[in-house]
């Protein structure tokens, strides 16, 4: 097995076996607090010394969560909250529930009366992110849950602590864009499955593990040739793009992912949190650089043009969009961002996504259809 | 030369369509098994269409599968999407044709096709089965009648009686609830043309309707369907009668392109 | 006694509700600025500065029950909108769209203004707006409640969206505010959200004096027009009848009021009929709702009008929501409970089960949730509400032969 390989694998590893992680941050008695979707002050988590946990859901059929949400809901919080009541988040000292989309503001509420045993950490940020009024709420809401996130760790945290915690964060997204960089340049050597497990390991373990495992993986890709072959190059946007089966077909059609906008992927790194005196404001500050993202404000539609921008830099053939089913923000965003898209000229597939579905095969038409065509 | 003959064996989710093509334009034969993927249907239509054309499987110099089951389908020398298939079908059957409606077992589809047959962009229905083959097969079970006597129902129709709901347990709860009232058979079921024929204008409406428009896939034998969705979007559709054949066509024809290209 | 004096409170309310749209239309046709306005956005600024505003929301209400929901989310859906998506944002995106609507027109807008307590689906829903017809969006952004009360950094916040609102609407319109008039709407609202108490507070009488579907026509006047002398009167007006007839023992309700229930969510507009057909003819009465007591915004001064939109129903945490109910049903003396699973609305359903759950084991009435959507006819079936509102009443029934042997 090459380097490359091996370190893929072992990134692989930790991605598919979250729970290991976790219990092993137990085992060495760590505290671990649950952070759900969108823009939670993750790094305050990681100054109080614990181990953030990153819960989007997984591909599973539920049988316990309907209990709580209709039908309706999208399965990211379907299965997160599934997860929660079979157990197999027991351990989490707390969660983390950011109240950005209607669904996520439900969450606390079916998470307390259901699992119960692990408390629920609210989080508010401020939607109106680039007026100053903005800003600040965010600040003093992130300050709020600190004073939260203090009494679960049962210590106080510096802003000294804070400034170390964001600096470590800022140096996993420079390698996280390294190594995405370096992904596309190397499609024969890293899968679409292997370039979004090696992304979303880095939320199951401690970020600077990650960063050191990372550069030396991307390290590793950029003293190899670059790739030779001809495949298809895509921008993958939306909420997850992390199914194995989904990403099993970009594969056999040989589509390599070039660059993304993808809310678990670069909604991540893409954007740092830039250098304060006062680091939660830094963070506060990140929300409103942010865009990309149908969670956000966003009256201009950024998020299409910054697509746009995506494709053309990369020399992309098309984007695809991982939709995620029930998810309001995004069935929203589709019909602007796709008629921005069409003026720009660029080819979009939009593929339907549920974790509960099981079955893939119209997915599996679409993109084959959207191959031969783009390949002609 | 020696004629190429090509297969194109369309798998579909409740039926298996085989077609056998002269140098890519003479239909030589043609079969249809209504049982689809998983089951003998796929083999048993390539065995009718082989022996209608008096042939054997080794006189067809390249098969090519399409459909729901197509990665299931054994020796198959290219498996190409349906959504292709039915673009090049269409094509070969109408060739003025640049919006495709496809209305399959399981899927909706609406293609756009360029002046030569390629797929330029497309849409699939979501995940709800109302607006498909399905929904019109569960109706049927609720009337007692046979999804093949739905079309000449329609033309007796006296009047319509509206179906509203887009999800099919309910749907049938409605259809149950009218008949319940004893409204005219023939009048609800042209309600629940009307129903499907509004779920697939949407999506043709979503892709951007260019005329002139063909429609593919079994439910296109279903005039009463052809006809409400023309009246839906305001404008002629134009049905072959090979329109169920359409993806296997297709799907030769893409056999044939492949082949000549390789001789 | 004069004709004008004779009419009744609830024709006053509907004549004003009309002249409400029709001053929009009269003051667009002036050349004036008009808006599109989320229902729960701070009325008092309109109000105050004279800005004529009309409210999506009560379009896709008024043209669901008048028949036009499905057609216009299915025009909607045809421009790519997912049949998921709420439906009266997709009757207002259909309406942008096609710029007409046989059931009712609103006047287009100039600019917008969103507010986010009640969803952040309106957020998506205006951004679109906004883009499509090319206007400013101006956004009042109200965090959902962490705890059970209004902390100081969201009445802040608040505020300085408040200030940066009316500095933006100045200079849209060229209107200025006048903040001695700001004082008075205030005034008013205040005396509007007292009557409208004290109106729905008549429903604790057996009979209750009124139909409690009735508020669901009177609660887009309360919502909307609250800071006008003339809504406030008609509310009084609204409180002293059914004052009255409480006081007689008398109800408008149509026939014998064998059940009271509470009504959980927004009505289904595009089969109000059959709703509420189905509990009248049973002699069910709707007598508790949540826009009764929650759509009164009472406050005494600014900071205390920020942190009252803070509070609105669907902002609040869930045990300050259930609480609502539950006081509301128990003072109400409710017999059951109906939910509406409300396919429209992620965060009015995304709870609801632990909600009706709670509000059982609470008031130990027995309850019920049943499938539809506000303004889309295609998610609600009769069969099953029927069939479900006919399970309750047996329930009802069996606890009230219980409690008379």
């Amino acid at each position: 097995m090459s380097d490359v390989k091996r370190m893929l694998a072992e990134l692989q590893g930790i991605c598919n076996n979250p729970k290991a992680q976790l219990d092993a941050a137990l085992e060495r008695e760590q505290k671990v607090v649950g952070v759900l979707p969108y823009f939670c002050p993750e790094e305050l988590v990681y100054a109080a010394g614990m181990l953030p946990f990153g819960l989007w859901g997984a591909e599973m059929q539920t049988s316990l969560s309907g209990r709580y949400y209709p039908a309706f809901t999208c399965s990211l919080l379907h299965t997160a909250l599934e997860l929660g009541l079979q157990g197999k988040l027991d351990g989490l000292s707390a969660i983390m529930v950011p109240m950005c989309c209607d669904s996520l503001k439900c969450f606390g509420p079916n998470w307390k009366y259901g699992v119960g045993s692990v408390p629920v950490i609210d989080v508010a940020w401020a939607q109106n992110r680039k007026i100053p009024a903005g800003e600040e709420f965010t600040r003093a809401r992130f300050r709020a849950v600190l004073a939260k996130l203090e009494e679960v760790a049962g210590k106080p945290v510096s802003d000294e602590e804070i400034a170390a915690a964001v600096a470590i964060y800022n140096a996993n997204r420079a390698a996280l864009r390294a190594f995405s960089a370096a992904a596309a340049a190397h499609p024969d050597e890293v899968s679409p499955l292997e370039r979004c497990e090696a992304i979303k390991a880095g939320y199951f373990m401690d970020r600077a593990e990650h960063t050191a495992k990372l550069q030396a993986l991307t390290e590793a890709l950029n003293a190899l040739p670059k790739g030779s072959g001809k495949p298809l190059r895509l921008i993958t946007t939306g909420i997850l793009a992390d199914s194995p089966a989904l990403l099993g077909i970009l594969e056999e059609q040989g589509i390599a992912i070039v660059d993304d906008q993808v809310a678990q992927e670069s909604g991540f790194f893409r954007t740092d949190v830039p250098a304060t005196a006062d680091p939660v404001a830094g963070m506060s500050q990140r929300l409103a650089m942010l865009e990309g993202c149908s969670i956000l404000f966003d009256p201009e539609k950024e998020r299409g043009r910054e697509l746009v921008r995506l494709a053309q830099g990369a020399d992309a053939d098309g984007v695809l969009w991982i939709m995620a089913k029930f998810c309001d923000p995004e069935e929203f965003d589709y019909v602007p961002v796709k008629r921005m898209l069409d003026k720009a000229g660029i080819p979009l597939l939009a593929v339907e996504y549920d974790q509960q579905a099981g079955s893939f095969e119209q997915a599996r038409s679409a993109i084959e259809a959207f191959a031969e065509m783009l390949r002609g | 030369m020696a004629d190429l003959l090509t297969l194109g064996m369309d798998v579909g989710s409740t039926t298996s369509k085989c077609l056998i093509l002269r140098n890519g334009e003479e239909v030589l034969a043609s079969a249809l098994v209504p049982a689809g993927t998983g089951t003998s249907g796929p083999s048993r239509a390539l065995e009718e269409a082989l022996a209608s054309a008096g042939l054997a499987r080794e006189d067809v110099a390249v098969l090519t599968a399409t459909g729901y089951g197509r990665s299931t389908f054994p020796g198959a020398d290219y498996v190409v999407s349906e959504l292709s298939c039915h673009a090049l079908g269409a094509h070969a059957l109408c060739e003025e044709a640049r919006t495709v409606i496809d209305i399959g077992g399981q899927d909706a589809k609406a293609l756009r096709i360029g002046p030569d047959g390629k797929l330029e962009s497309f849409l699939m229905n979501d995940k709800c089965a109302a607006g498909t083959g399905r929904f019109l097969e569960v109706m049927a079970r609720v009337l007692e009648k046979d999804v093949s006597d739905l079309a000449e129902m329609d033309e007796q129709a006296e009047g319509i009686v509206p179906i509203s709901s887009t999800c099919t347990v309910f749907a049938e709860s409605e259809v149950i609830s009218q008949l319940a009232k004893g409204v005219d058979l023939c009048s609800l079921v042209k309600g629940i043309h009307a129903s499907v024929a509004v779920r697939t204008a949407a999506l043709a409406r979503r892709l951007g309707v260019v005329p002139p428009i063909a429609m593919t896939g079994g439910v296109a034998r279903n005039a009463g369907v052809v006809h409400a969705l023309e009246s839906e979007l305001g404008t002629s559709i134009r049905v072959s009668p090979l329109a169920q054949m359409a993806g296997a066509l297709g799907a030769a024809i893409y056999g044939y392109r492949k082949g000549s290209e390789s001789a | 006694m004069s004709a004008e004096e004779a009419k009744s409170a609830m024709i006053v309310l509907r004549e004003l509700q009309d002249k409400i749209a029709q001053d929009a239309w009269d003051a667009k046709n002036r050349g004036e600025k008009a808006g599109w306005c989320a229902s729960n956005f701070p009325q008092e600024i309109t109000t105050a500065m004279g800005i004529p505003v009309v409210y999506p929301e009560n379009m896709g209400a008024a043209v669901g029950a008048k028949g036009g929901g499905q057609r216009m989310c299915e025009h909607a859906e045809g421009l790519g909108y997912s049949s998921d998506l709420c439906s009266y944002a997709r009757i207002n995106l259909a309406y942008s769209d096609l710029k007409e609507c046989q059931e009712l027109e609103i006047p287009f807008p100039d600019f917008l203004l969103c507010c986010n307590n009640i969803c952040n689906c309106m957020i998506k829903w205006y951004e679109n707006i906004a883009l499509e017809l090319d206007i400013p969006l101006i956004l009042i952004d109200i965090p959902h409640l962490e705890g059970e009360s209004c902390d100081e950094d969201r009445v802040r916040y608040i505020r300085a969206q408040f200030d940066d609102c009316i500095r933006q609407l100045e200079e849209i319109t060229g209107k200025k505010m006048d903040y001695d008039r700001l004082r008075e709407v205030m005034e008013i609202s205040q005396r509007s959200s007292q009557a409208w108490l004290r109106a729905v507070g008549t429903m604790e009488n057996t009979p209750s004096p009124f139909s409690g579907f009735d508020i669901f026509n009177n609660m887009a006047v309360a919502c909307v027009g609250r800071g006008t002398v003339e809504a406030a009167e008609a509310f009084e007006q609204l409180a002293d009848e059914y004052e009255a007839l409480a006081a007689e023992g008398k109800s408008s309700f149509k026939g014998e009021e064998k059940y009271r229930i509470l009504f959980e969510g927004i009505a289904c507009w595009a089969n109000l009929r059959t709703t509420y057909k189905g509990l009248q003819s049973r002699g069910i009465n709707l007598t508790a709702t949540i826009y009764g007591p929650a759509f009164s915004f009472l406050y005494q001064n600014l900071d205390e009008l920020m942190a009252a939109y803070a509070m609105v129903p669907n902002c609040n945490c869930f045990e300050r929501e259930l609480e609502l109910r539950v006081h509301d049903g128990l003072k109400n003396k409710v017999d059951g409970a109906i939910f509406h699973m409300n396919r429209s609305c992620k965060k009015w359903s995304g709870n609801l089960y632990e909600m009706e759950r709670q509000f059982r084991e609470i008031t130990g009435v027995p309850t019920m949730v049943f499938d539809g959507d506000q303004s889309d006819p295609r998610c609600f079936s009769e069969a099953q509400y029927i069939t479900r509102v006919e399970a309750l009443t047996e329930i009802m029934e069996s606890g009230k032969e219980a409690t008379r042997r």
